[in-house]
């Protein structure tokens, strides 16, 4: 996980996460979230891409998830397993991305836990969103 | 029971400032009845009794019974800005099933409180191993009905016209299911 790149606008700027708890989770997860495979130009080897970026993460999350006891995120985790397991078997049919959408979300709500058992924010991908020169941010939690 | 040793417990909201949650205790009653007075009447239609007289939340806080209704507290120094209660029956046909409600002082809303409040609640919940959480919010108060299924909460159903406010007028009400671990474990049959 790169800790620094380049905007669009050239300036030279630095992983929001970098240094904090969990860097590599929230950064993981908002790669997703901003990802290609999101869009309506979105090709096969982009959904591919996802694929393997969220198998990659849920593997952490569950690695992060081990000395934790958080009875919630392990069954939000394993609701993100099975959800990604629809999406990549086919069985989700052409709702194959909604699938992957909710292994998204599910994902989302574990680092949520595991950063409110450490006391810390709530995540927000917003915040990754000029570094990752995003267009928009999709939502906002408020409540 | 459920363990209570992670309180008291800090969190951090969304503009970077503090609060700690905990258990509500006897010494609280004036703390919690400040905060309710100031809550929204819509917010506080489903009490059974008027909360914005004394007597009632110092009797509240003279009987707590965890097992019965768990209150947690949001403290901001020696102030209540939110609070969330687990209720739940020692027997009978719902003793698997905790009822949830959050209330969150107008001043924090919008900061991620309510949101922290439902893990607690979520966390608890399975501690307890319940089957379901059990949320019953007025249609109005969408916010709140989008936070709990952020978190996992599902609409059930809507009751059209089923509850009232203090002034008579009629609200639909929305019931929302949180499944739990214990739902897949258990088997009584």
């Amino acid at each position: 996980m790169r800790e620094s790149g380049t905007a669009s606008s050239g300036k030279k700027v630095e992983c929001p996460y970098k240094g904090g708890a969990f860097m590599g989770l929230r950064a993981g997860h908002d790669l997703l979230y901003f990802g290609r495979w999101r869009r309506m130009d979105a090709t096969a080897i982009d959904v591919r891409k996802a694929h393997h970026q969220m198998k990659r993460l849920l593997g952490e999350i569950a690695i992060s998830l081990e000395t934790e006891d958080i009875p919630p995120a392990r069954k939000d985790l394993e609701k993100a397993l099975e959800a990604l397991y629809t999406a990549e078997s086919g069985e989700g049919g052409p709702d194959a991305l909604r699938y992957l959408d909710h292994a998204l979300s599910y994902a989302h709500r574990v680092i949520g836990d595991l950063l409110h058992e450490k006391g810390l924010p709530p995540h927000s991908p917003a915040d990754f969103a000029g570094w990752y020169d995003a267009g928009e941010v999709p939502f906002r939690e408020d409540w | 029971m459920i363990p209570l040793d992670r309180y008291p417990k800090e969190i951090t909201l969304r503009d970077d400032t503090h609060a700690v949650l905990r258990p509500m205790i006897p010494g609280d009653a004036d703390g919690v009845w400040r905060f309710l007075r100031q809550l929204p009447e819509i917010d506080k239609a489903h009490f059974r009794e008027d909360v914005d007289q004394r007597e009632v939340v110092d009797r509240w806080a003279k009987s707590l019974d965890y097992d019965a209704a768990l209150p947690i507290l949001a403290m901001q120094g020696d102030g209540v800005v939110g609070s969330a209660t687990l209720y739940r029956n020692r027997t009978g046909w719902k003793q698997r099933v905790g009822i949830v409600r959050i209330l969150i002082a107008p001043d924090f809303r919008h900061k991620g409180l309510g949101t922290a409040m439902i893990r607690e609640i979520r966390y608890l919940g399975e501690k307890a191993a319940l089957n379901y959480l059990l949320a019953e919010v007025i249609e109005e108060q969408q916010a709140a009905v989008r936070a709990l299924e952020r978190m996992g909460f599902e609409k059930a159903f809507v009751h059209r016209k089923f509850v009232n406010d203090r002034t008579g007028r009629l609200h639909n009400l929305v019931v929302l299911l949180h499944p739990m671990s214990g739902l897949e474990e258990d088997t009584f049959f």
